[in-house]
């Protein structure tokens, strides 16, 4: 699925602390999911306008964002505010970064470009533990396939836990599996580790698989 | 006990390797520039008198000539860092740090050869070499997948040690060669710690956030 046709899993929502920021890409479209000190998430093109560095190699002060190459600083909303070689400019309002609508749930921070497309909704969940984010060489369709999924995100049982996993289309043959465990009882790192090593199988069994194929 | 002399060159990863950890134990010693590209000297006589390898770093000091990047780690870890704090003694943490260090020098071989293909055009099939410097990344991603869990932010112990060290640099540096950290998030998590530590120092194609 791509950006425009709905919400899309980007990342486990603590895999991005804090004053950090990651890049990702989306069925080929390139996006940084970057956290402001504040924690609030964003997800924006990962594209510098000035000169088209990647935002996502840059660093996050505060609820801006800054550009590695040239330190053009942007705020929450895409704006470009400040730039380090011009200090007394008032900065032209069309310097502007493309953001995508982004939101928190279940553990999985979604990003989308559709103005209607509604936040994907399996009930009411509680004691969520992450798990992990799995990047796997096949394309999302087979991710699928092999756990029984009908969309990009689903509840599964496994070993006698509830999961939710939700696919990112990467490129055609290129997926990720986020990953996190419901109702997880206090001090849940044995089950955490389960299903990590149960993802890491499951990323061998599809790539052999595909390699055959 | 005299200054060592690390013969290196600015641009290769295995030299910071050394100076990332001479910065850390703040240990003052002098170096010599070796123009390894485009001047191949670390393959000329002057440099294979030394080391007759032809690999760069080398570390002298008061006679000893000594090659082999994990080795001169190991060197200075016990001639400076009395404390062991970078290779502990007990069993239990030195035995994984010695197997990330082998690891740092076989796992992650294909990585610095796919750096310098990418940037010297150095000898290399530059897909095959990155596909092999990838898997070494997954490698190293699900172990501290693992340790993460634990509220581990180390690959052995309860700190920063020589495999931390060692291992940094590639990953660091995978932009350079065309590997990008998406798919990485417990070593993107992992690096921020490490340019944290106390003496950390930058090379170029590891930024220095300002």
């Amino acid at each position: 699925m791509r950006l425009e046709e709905g919400w899309v899993p980007v990342a486990l929502s603590s895999s991005i602390e804090a004053g950090t920021s990651a890049g990702a890409v989306v069925a080929g479209s390139e996006i940084v999911v970057w956290r402001d000190t504040g924690g609030t998430a964003h997800v924006w093109e990962d594209r510098c306008p000035h000169r088209g560095m990647r935002l996502s190699f840059g660093f996050v002060r505060g609820d801006h964002i800054a550009c590695l190459y040239h330190g053009w600083q942007y705020d929450a909303a895409g704006q470009c505010r400040y730039i380090p070689a011009h200090p007394n400019l008032d900065v032209p309002q069309t310097i502007k970064v493309p953001l995508y609508r982004v939101a928190e749930r279940y553990g999985i921070v979604w990003a989308t470009a559709s103005a209607q497309a509604l936040l994907p909704d399996v009930g009411a969940q509680t004691d969520i533990a992450p798990v992990r984010s799995v990047t796997i060489d096949c394309p999302a369709a087979a991710v699928r396939a092999e756990l029984g999924l009908e969309g990009p995100i689903s509840v599964i049982t496994l070993d006698g836990d509830r999961l939710l996993a939700a696919v990112q289309t990467v490129a055609p043959a290129r997926s990720c599996l986020h990953l996190v465990l419901l109702d997880a009882a206090p001090g849940p790192v044995a089950r955490q580790k389960h299903h990590a090593r149960w993802a890491q199988a499951l990323r061998f069994r599809l790539e052999t698989a595909s390699e055959v194929a | 006990m005299a200054q060592p002399t690390l013969y290196q060159y600015e641009l290769d990863e295995a030299s910071y390797r050394v100076r990332l950890l001479l910065s850390m134990l703040r240990c003052d010693y002098e170096t010599v520039a070796v123009d390894m590209f485009p001047g191949q000297e670390h393959v000329k006589p002057a440099m294979l008198a030394l080391n007759p390898q032809g690999t760069l770093p080398v570390l002298t000091q008061d006679g000893l000539v000594l090659h082999g990047t994990a080795a001169i780690l190991m060197y200075l870890a016990r001639a400076y860092d009395p404390a062991g704090r970078f290779l502990p003694e007990a069993p239990a943490v030195f035995g994984p740090v010695v197997t990330w260090l082998g690891f740092s020098e076989t796992a992650l071989a294909p990585a610095l050869q796919a750096r310098l293909a990418a940037m010297f055009a150095a000898p290399g099939d530059a897909d095959a070499l990155r596909a092999r410097a990838r898997a070494a990344f997954r490698t190293m991603d699900d172990h501290m997948t693992m340790r993460h869990f634990d509220g581990q932010d180390w690959f052995c112990g309860d700190g920063a040690t020589l495999a931390d060290i060692a291992l940094f640099p590639a990953f660091a540096l995978s932009r350079d060669y065309g590997i990008d950290h998406d798919a990485f998030p417990a070593l993107r998590r992992w690096i921020r710690r490490v340019r944290a530590l106390d003496g950390f120092i930058t090379m170029p194609g590891i930024p220095d956030y300002h």
